[in-house]
């Protein structure tokens, strides 16, 4: 697969409290290497070398219990790495944490009951040392008229807000997230992403969790695509949905000749049942463009792809 | 941890089940039993009647007080996640722990005071200035391990069993340990049982101050060894989850 990115060498390993540090490392935001984790005899991350630089929105793209949440636990000094290493600036993750550099919003993490937002807000601020400003806060998170609401007593969609917002209270240079649109609507998820890119475009450094590939495609920068609690792809999201999003154009050929088919931009393979023609390709926009541009005629344009698990499937039978 | 602390008083004080149970209940009690028993006469520690029932009831009241604001209430919170999201803030495990017990502590002090307004506004109750300032501050001191044991269960039940766990237990510290009817009314080994627990030594340090005998060697030894076996207990639970929270 060639647009699979090989990892750089990562850099060399700095011991706690090595005063030491280059500016290499200090840019790098994280970084881990073999990292693994076992629980009992199940294997949730079997060796992961990550390396997400300072600014970066990098997806972590897998299915189910490929062993993102693990990941993630892991970055953020919730469990320990059965083997392997990882730094969070040049840090242990907790340490990290402790220093109010990571803001994280957790799969189903709730809120404080019995407190009204802004006062839950007004208390996470102080655990940091340098908070964001309130009203930047209330901006960034579209808090609006939330302050004075009990934060148990909001709908989905504004717990999800003030989650947020609690998350990047602490002003943090990276967030981490686990799935944050897994309970939300298109709309919802929408003003999500929009959010995210308000607090990303400052220069802040975020790692998500998905499992899908279009909000991946969409928010980073960089995919890191793992199954089976291993790395199986890292490259720019166009890259990785060319690989796993096996995208189709289909449409019924009128007149022309089927030969032309497979000398189209971006077509793998061509697929025909009668006059209806499924093109396989790796970038359906370059497809397209050449289909309307080669002078054959054709009719009931669809394009579509694979969902992601199947892609995945499809992947982890190529490898093994 | 200042403001972390701040928050969850002023959460304490909002909460209607803290509010009925440990500030209104015991006031009600009180009021009851000097009517039940009579204002005059006296019970065990040879105090009037007001003034003893008036610790009971103190000491029943901050036993729910530190009781409402850990058990069933960091059960939820781990049920909810919030514990989850805490543990990613700079606020350590430390922190958030203690956090939690001086919250207790600081929840058992309204509920304390108030009973003994009450019993100075209708009973008159009278103990010196020294005697008013030792009782409530042993008493006090006395709650905590029972504020430990709500953290233990806290960490340890599931959220819905939670709430009924701490009620029953409240109750049955309550009257097993004298608080509702003098121990010296039940069979020997019921007194003996209450003795051991630590609501009735809590309640007999009052006694004791109140009735102007500086020993108790007694209560003493028995809350000490309550502390240490909460605090233990409530801090294995607590290592028990925060190592399995994240998986």
């Amino acid at each position: 697969m060639a647009s699979v990115r090989t990892d750089p060498i990562p850099p060399p390993l700095l011991e706690p409290g090595t005063p030491q540090r280059t500016a290499a490392e200090d840019r790098l935001a994280v970084w881990s290497a073999g990292l693994a984790k076992s629980y009992g005899s199940t294997v949730a991350l079997a060796g992961l070398d990550l390396q997400v630089a300072a600014g970066e929105t990098v997806a972590l793209l897998g299915p189910n219990g490929a062993g993102k949440t693990t990941t993630i636990g892991l970055l953020l000094g919730l469990l320990a790495p059965g083997r392997g290493q990882v730094r969070v600036y040049g840090r242990p993750p907790s340490q990290a944490v402790a220093a109010g550099l990571v803001g994280a919003m957790l799969q189903d993490a709730g809120l404080m009951p019995g407190v009204r937002v802004g006062e839950l807000l007004a208390m996470v601020r102080g655990l940091y040392p340098r908070p964001l400003p309130l009203d930047e806060l209330v901006g960034l998170a579209d808090l609006g008229s939330l302050l004075r609401r009990r934060a148990d007593r909001l709908s989905g969609g504004q717990a999800q807000r003030v989650r947020f917002a609690a998350a990047i209270a602490g002003d943090p240079l990276l967030l981490i997230l686990d799935e944050p649109t897994a309970a939300m609507d298109v709309q919802a998820r929408r003003n999500f992403w929009r959010q995210i890119h308000g607090f990303a475009s400052q220069g802040r450094t975020v790692l998500f969790a998905t499992h899908y590939l279009h909000e991946a495609d969409d928010a980073a920068d960089r995919v890191v695509v793992i199954a089976a609690g291993r790395k199986i792809a890292d490259g720019p999201p166009a890259e990785i949905k060319a690989d796993f999003g096996d995208q189709q154009v289909r449409f019924t050929l009128i007149q022309g000749s089927p030969e032309l088919l497979d000398a189209l931009d971006g077509v793998r393979a061509v697929e025909q049942d009668h006059s209806r023609v499924t093109l396989h390709s790796g970038d359906t926009d370059a497809t397209v463009r050449s289909l309307i541009s080669s002078g054959l005629r054709w009719s009931g344009l669809e394009v579509g792809g694979l969902d992601l698990e199947t892609s995945f499937l499809r992947l982890l039978g190529d490898r093994t | 941890m200042t403001g972390f602390i701040a928050l969850e008083m002023r959460r304490s004080l909002r909460d209607v089940r803290y509010l009925v149970i440990a500030v209104a209940m015991p006031i009600g009690l009180y009021l009851l039993f000097t009517g039940l028993y009579g204002a005059r006469g006296q019970r065990a520690q040879g105090l009037p009647q007001p003034a003893e029932l008036m610790i009971a009831m103190i000491a029943y009241g901050a036993m729910w007080a530190v009781f409402s604001a850990t058990g069933p209430r960091i059960a939820h919170e781990r049920a909810i996640g919030w514990t989850r999201h805490l543990r990613v803030t700079p606020l350590t495990p430390a922190a958030a722990l203690s956090g939690k017990l001086l919250t207790a502590l600081a929840a058992a002090l309204p509920a304390m005071a108030l009973v003994a307004l009450t019993a100075v506004a209708s009973h008159h109750v009278q103990l010196s200035a020294a005697q008013w300032l030792a009782m409530l501050a042993a008493m006090w001191a006395g709650v905590l391990p029972l504020a430990l044991l709500g953290l233990a269960i806290g960490y340890f039940a599931a959220d819905e069993i939670a709430f009924p766990l701490t009620m029953a237990l409240y109750f049955a510290l309550g009257a097993l340990g004298g608080l509702w009817m003098p121990l010296s009314t039940m069979p020997l080994t019921m007194q003996d049982i209450g003795q051991a627990l630590p609501s009735n030594s809590v309640a007999e340090l009052g006694w004791r101050i109140a009735g102007g005998q500086a020993s108790m060697p007694r209560a003493v030894l028995v809350l000490t060894a309550w502390t240490l076996g909460s605090g233990l207990s409530a801090l294995f639970a607590y290592r028990r989850r925060a190592i399995r929270s994240a998986s």
